[in-house]
């Protein structure tokens, strides 16, 4: 059982992320990691007390929807779809 | 006895691989199975990828995963992300796969099953997937640049500059003949074109969602939308079935034409969240499912191909297109063997968003055969029709006549069987009108897939309902190349009319945008016009000049990569990237010869454009038609033009890099590599 709840999880996560569903988590995850990254280089001993916030860092994430909309702009002025 | 057992396996997969290959190859005495060629296609994948992507990824390229990937060092949010391997590869495969691997081979079945077939294995596994890896590790290697960029750091700024060109060349050309796919598909077929015009509004409605009532929610919206599409294809029987109805939707080929065209122009002028988007996201789900679906029907019902091995046509006569198996063939196949067009997406977001150089292989090399074998699956549908009603389906009126009696009489004249009858009686059953004269391969296409997916469910009952669903697959999914294409044209034509006048280059300017929209729609706007007017279909000239610019593009981005291997001091090993290099040299340059000068007047324009101007002048036209003759003539002329300006611009790369590889191998220039520094990896080893 424990391995069909494991495997439908697995599945559903790939799905979304192939999908572009979880795009907006995963520019949090990474607006942390760089905000982290920063802080590190400045002091170390700031990186382990920001270690879980998304606002660490010089500016505040994007909402959501300026997420979607600045990512859309950027995927179609590049090409992104072949023949 | 881990290895010995590894190496019994390998050898099994081999054997079983060489004997499909030769039952396709050799077996005449009776229709072969599906079954033969999707063993032969999967196990050759799987060889190639275990031991000759695994040589280039070792030995070639030296991937190294203690180096920090530009999603490492240059992690945005935005653009350079990392990502798992097995994430990135359906991004790069959705990315990669388009409408050329599946009309190509539809096209390219004329020859007979054998050469398409041996070709989209054979190029793929040493040509395509090599090209989309080795582009793909170049652009990790130097910040996730382009293939213009890297055309004009390593090989020479006219590089680069040929590089941007081919890029618009092809993108005009691949615009108008998938515009021209649609408007042959969709023409006289109100189901079909009220199937494809409801996506218009589902996408607006996908896109008002993500924008306004849940931003971003893509999954969610784009499960709806393909729903909402499913109901159109169903409800577009009862469309057909109402005169009222059936009349509104029943368009003639120039009044599609008009309506892509002025679709095409909205698409890249509105906000790119209200339509382009959501469209591509609709687009993606349904190819992906059709593809996926395609796949597990071909297994299950395992159809029998009826198509020889090989057709009278190989002679360079053939009603679908004029030419010879060499060079056309491979010309036509395109991008299900080898595409240039993916050089780019791999010179594109995939660098940027790569975690380790290792991840390279699987997704450069492991995408592209998964490409190749749509291919295959293809070539599978159309052969599995009867070959009478394969040509029925794929000629021009002007070949075989313009009712079911003449064209019957003309494909029995070729040795085919087909009952005049049988045409009716299957556009019945598929919910047209007739079947007739539908070039450009996706009508046939659709055929295949439906009698495929109706023996897995539904049967013969789901016949119409299964044909519509492929004809809309494809259509949507084309048009949304068309869309997110003449979007990027446009920056790319402000790009470059940025340096005439400022302000035309200007991202934000609107009459910059309406401008540069009107010029890049109008340049695949004429084509796409000059085909549908074509008496022979359109299909028969500008496919082959379509297949010549995906090429070209393709040795553009081979030159990069030899070049590129020479500076790593790899000369040892360049015979990887130049053998596929001086093959699409050899097929471009005699395709281009072929269609300017060949003599027969179904291949050389400029002998079909003397043609008709000798009848002009010896008073053959008559008064009515000399306008469209001096039309006609004028685009002839205008595509030997284009292919000979294609032509040269390989030319002229091609001396511009064997200066530079002359001069390094002969040490009077230094082999100056534009990578960027090495800086070791702060992730732990082996981490997806």
């Amino acid at each position: 059982m424990k391995i069909v709840r494991n495997c439908t999880r697995n599945i559903w996560s790939w799905i979304r992320q192939v999908s572009g569903d979880a795009a907006y988590e995963n520019y949090l995850r990474s607006t942390r990691r760089i905000a982290q990254a920063e802080m590190a280089r400045v002091d170390p001993r700031i990186m382990q007390a920001a270690c879980c916030s998304t606002r660490a860092g010089s500016a505040a994430p994007l909402t959501r929807e300026e997420f979607y909309l600045h990512a859309l702009r950027r995927r179609y002025s590049t090409i992104s779809r072949c023949c | 006895m881990k290895s010995i057992l590894k190496m019994i396996l390998w050898s099994a997969i081999a054997l079983a691989g060489a004997s499909a290959l030769a039952a396709i190859a050799f077996e005449r005495r009776e229709p072969l199975s599906a079954v033969w060629f999707v063993v032969a296609a999967v196990c050759t994948y799987l060889v190639a990828y275990r031991f000759y992507s695994k040589f280039i990824a070792a030995k070639v390229l030296a991937l190294d995963d203690t180096r920090a990937t530009p999603s490492e060092r240059l992690e945005d949010g935005h653009d350079f992300v990392p990502t798992s391997k097995w994430v990135l590869i359906g991004h790069h495969f959705a990315a990669i796969a388009g409408p050329g691997p599946l009309v190509g081979p539809t096209l390219a079945a004329q020859f007979g099953y054998l050469p398409g077939t041996l070709w989209l294995i054979v190029g793929a596994a040493l040509g395509g997937c090599v090209q989309d890896f080795i582009i793909l590790f170049c652009s990790i290697r130097r910040d996730g640049k382009s293939l213009g960029q890297m055309a004009r750091e390593e090989v020479s700024k006219r590089g680069g500059m040929i590089a941007l060109l081919a890029v618009l060349a092809i993108m005009i050309i691949l615009l108008a003949v998938v515009a021209l796919v649609i408007v042959k598909a969709l023409k006289e077929s109100p189901w079909g074109t009220f199937t494809l015009a409801m996506t218009i509004p589902i996408a607006l409605l996908m896109g008002i969602y993500l924008r306004y009532v849940r931003p971003g929610r893509v999954l969610e919206a784009s499960l709806g939308g393909v729903a909402l599409v499913m109901l159109a294809v169903v409800s577009g029987q009862w469309v057909n079935a109402s005169p009222a109805w059936s009349s509104a939707f029943t368009l003639t080929g120039p009044a599609l034409a008009i309506a892509i065209i002025v679709y095409g122009y909205a698409a890249s002028a509105l906000p790119v969240w209200l339509l382009l988007a959501p469209r591509d996201y609709l687009s993606a789900f349904i190819k992906v499912g059709a593809i996926a679906a395609l796949a597990v029907g071909v297994i299950f019902v395992r159809p029998t191909l009826e198509m020889p091995a090989l057709t009278r046509f190989v002679d360079g006569n053939g009603p679908v297109f004029a030419g010879k198996i060499f060079p056309f063939c491979f010309i036509t196949i395109a991008c299900g063997a080898i595409s240039g067009f993916h050089a780019l997406i791999s010179s594109g977001t995939t660098p940027k968003m790569i975690l380790r150089e290792s991840h390279a292989r699987m997704i450069g090399y492991g995408a592209m055969l998964m490409e190749s074998f749509v291919g295959v699956m293809a070539m599978i549908a159309a052969c599995a029709l009867q070959p009478g009603v394969y040509f029925a389906i794929n000629s021009p009126a002007g070949i075989v006549g313009k009712t079911t009696d003449a064209a019957a009489a003309t494909i029995r004249s070729w040795g085919f069987t087909l009952d005049p009858q049988t045409m009716s009686v299957l556009a019945q059953r598929v919910g047209e009108h007739t079947l007739l004269d539908r070039t450009g391969g996706a009508p046939s296409l659709a055929v295949g897939m439906a009698q495929i997916f109706s023996g897995t469910i539904g049967g013969e009952r789901l016949l119409s309902i299964w044909y519509h669903f492929a004809i809309m697959f494809e259509a949507l999914f084309i048009l949304t190349v068309l869309d997110a294409g003449t979007r990027v044209g446009r920056f790319m034509v402000q790009e470059l009319s940025g340096h005439i006048w400022k302000p035309l280059g200007k991202s934000g300017s609107t009459a910059g945008i309406l401008a540069t929209s009107a010029l890049m729609v109008g340049a695949w706007g004429y084509f796409l016009w000059q085909g549908v007017q074509d008496p022979l279909g359109g299909i028969n000239s500008l496919w082959p000049l379509f297949g010549i610019a995906n090429q070209l593009l393709a040795c553009v981005a081979l030159v990069v990569a030899t070049t590129i291997l020479l500076k790593m001091g790899r000369a040892r090993w360049i015979w990887v990237t130049l053998a596929p290099m001086v093959w699409l040299v050899a097929i471009t340059m005699t395709a281009s010869f072929q269609k300017i000068f060949s003599a027969n007047l179904r291949i050389g324009f400029l002998s079909q454009a003397n043609a008709l101007a000798a009848q002009i002048s010896s008073g053959a036209i008559p008064a009515d038609k000399i306008v469209v003759t001096q039309r006609l003539i004028f685009n002839n002329r205008l595509d030997a033009a284009v292919t000979a300006v294609l032509a040269v611009m390989i030319l002229v790369l091609l001396v511009e890099a064997l200066g530079e590889w002359i001069a390094i191998l002969s040490g009077r220039k230094a082999a100056l590599l534009h990578e960027s520094p090495y800086i070791a990896t702060r992730w732990a080893e082996g981490g997806d």
